[in-house]
């Protein structure tokens, strides 16, 4: 005899988004441990008085109870875990929270399992609550979640022969996903030249610890870099422009002149790696 | 054979209409159609005249942005209204409900959205240059000088969103720039509110009067 469903189900999730639907009603996008990514109703959300609707903002971590409807779950009840509320008064940390959100929808798909996603964007979450610079916090959960997608960018070889690359005027391809060694970037026109200091960067935050990557200095030049070529790469990726990006850009050419950019960590990172001479990244 | 499955394409034609319009499914949409069918003609004419002239001479007001039919509208145009203060909304009936208080004597400026960027609204997508616009050049007259704008957005993640937003923009303007208070709705039940709108409530707490 097949196991009976329960009817009601209990599921922690952070919300990814929500649409109107109907005149009183929400329907949310959860992303869940057990369940992956899930729409579900939440009824009367857009009334005034609604017991669900504070807890169901996007980017919270939230407690769920999820009724099995004929078509979608609906949410009888809902009580924030996290509201991550000092993140929604901060425009730098919203507009990178916005952009973890929309990266981790489009790299879910709806009803498969979605473990690793469900925990990288949670902790990404947190660590950007507790002051963790954006650049750090963005930049591994892209290459943590683009490897859970089965995505991981190859930073150390040729990403289409697997030969080795020299450093001497390194290219990569958004599309190879990574660097490309002389040989194939003729197949690729549309690859591009990358910054040594950069390759040496993405390696870390890919393959150490995070506490590890998160003392490394990053001057602007870099840190813009590293942007630009996950950008290229999620792009590439996604098969679409993520609009979460474009805001990120925007915010960041509107910040006062007095504020300084988002760098992490204090202390200058000296790699070991064959790649590149001079040792000391990005200062 | 007729293809038309109510056995007229006039009734089939005015089915697809409504049933393209939001929140009207099918069922509907015939009953809807079958109630203009039935109503007198009169009834018909006056609700294609109101469709075409809803078209036709709706325009936006240059000044604030909303919906009117005239420019400037009729807020704009009124010398009562206080012009040192803009009170900034998200969408046209967002202006209506606030009118609606007879609490705000001030001007408005609909923003025709919200920063949504999943959903592919930047900020490039709504009206907030015309607001720049429109306080830059009130700037050089020294009467009519905005002190104060009011950021009225939704208070959900893309209107805080718009609200900083719109806040870094302004205030190198020398504008004061506030926000409408965030806390309990009439009539709720403390048990159910979410932690940031009673964290938020508690914060911005009034004495007893």
């Amino acid at each position: 005899m097949p196991a009976r469903v329960p009817r009601v189900t209990k599921t922690e999730a952070v919300v990814l988004k929500r649409r109107r639907f109907g005149d009183s009603d929400r329907i949310v996008t959860l992303l869940t441990p057990a369940r992956g990514k899930l729409e579900a109703i939440a009824k009367g959300a857009l009334r005034p008085r609604s017991k669900l609707a504070g807890h169901l903002e996007p980017m919270t971590h939230v407690e769920v109870m999820l009724a099995h409807g004929r078509t979608l779950g609906i949410v009888t009840q809902a009580q924030t875990i996290e509201p991550f509320a000092a993140l929604r008064d901060d425009l730098e940390r919203l507009s990178a929270g916005l952009y973890l959100l929309e990266l981790a929808d489009r790299f879910t798909v709806e009803e498969a399992e979605a473990d690793a996603a469900y925990v990288l964007l949670l902790t990404a979450l947190l660590r950007l609550l507790r002051g963790d610079g954006h650049q750090l916090v963005v930049r591994s959960f892209e290459l943590a979640l683009l490897e859970a997608a089965g995505f991981r960018p190859e930073w150390h070889r040729c990403a289409a022969c697997r030969s080795e690359v020299t450093p001497d005027g390194l290219v990569w391809s958004p599309l190879a996903g990574g660097l490309l060694c002389e040989r194939c970037r003729e197949a690729h026109p549309e690859s591009e030249p990358i910054d040594v200091s950069v390759v040496k960067v993405l390696r870390l935050i890919q393959d150490a610890p995070y506490e590890e990557a998160a003392r490394v200095r990053l001057n602007q030049r870099v840190a813009a870099g590293m942007e630009g070529v996950m950008h290229d790469l999620v792009r590439a990726m996604a098969e679409r422009d993520l609009g979460s990006a474009r805001f990120l850009a925007t915010v960041r050419h509107t910040r006062p002149a007095d504020e300084p950019a988002s760098l992490d960590g204090d202390v200058t990172y000296t790699s070991q790696e064959p790649l590149g001479a001079s040792g000391q990244t990005g200062s | 054979m007729n293809e038309s499955p109510h056995g007229s394409s006039t009734i089939t034609r005015l089915v697809e209409s409504f049933h393209r319009l939001p929140g009207i499914g099918p069922k509907s949409a015939q009953r809807l159609a079958y109630h203009v069918l039935r109503a007198p003609e009169e009834e018909a004419r006056a609700l294609a005249e109101a469709l075409l002239d809803v078209k036709q001479r709706a325009v936006l007001c240059g000044a604030c942005q909303q919906i009117s039919d005239t420019d400037p509208c009729a807020v704009c145009d009124d010398t009562r209204r206080d012009r040192t203060v803009i009170c900034v909304v998200e969408e046209p009936l967002d202006l209506v409900a606030i009118e609606r208080t007879n609490g705000y004597h001030g001007l408005y400026h609909v923003l025709h959205g919200a920063i949504s960027p999943a959903d592919g609204v930047g900020p490039e997508d709504l009206k907030i240059s015309e607001l720049l616009v429109r306080l830059r050049r009130d700037e050089d007259d020294e009467a009519d000088a905005v002190t104060e704008v009011i950021v009225a957005t939704n208070p959900n993640l893309e209107g805080e969103a718009t609200a900083m937003y719109l806040a870094r923009l302004l205030e190198p303007l020398g504008v004061r720039v506030t926000r409408l208070a965030r806390g309990l709705p009439a009539g709720a039940d403390l048990e159910y509110v979410d932690n940031v709108t009673l964290e938020r409530a508690l914060a911005f707490r009034q004495s007893v009067e």
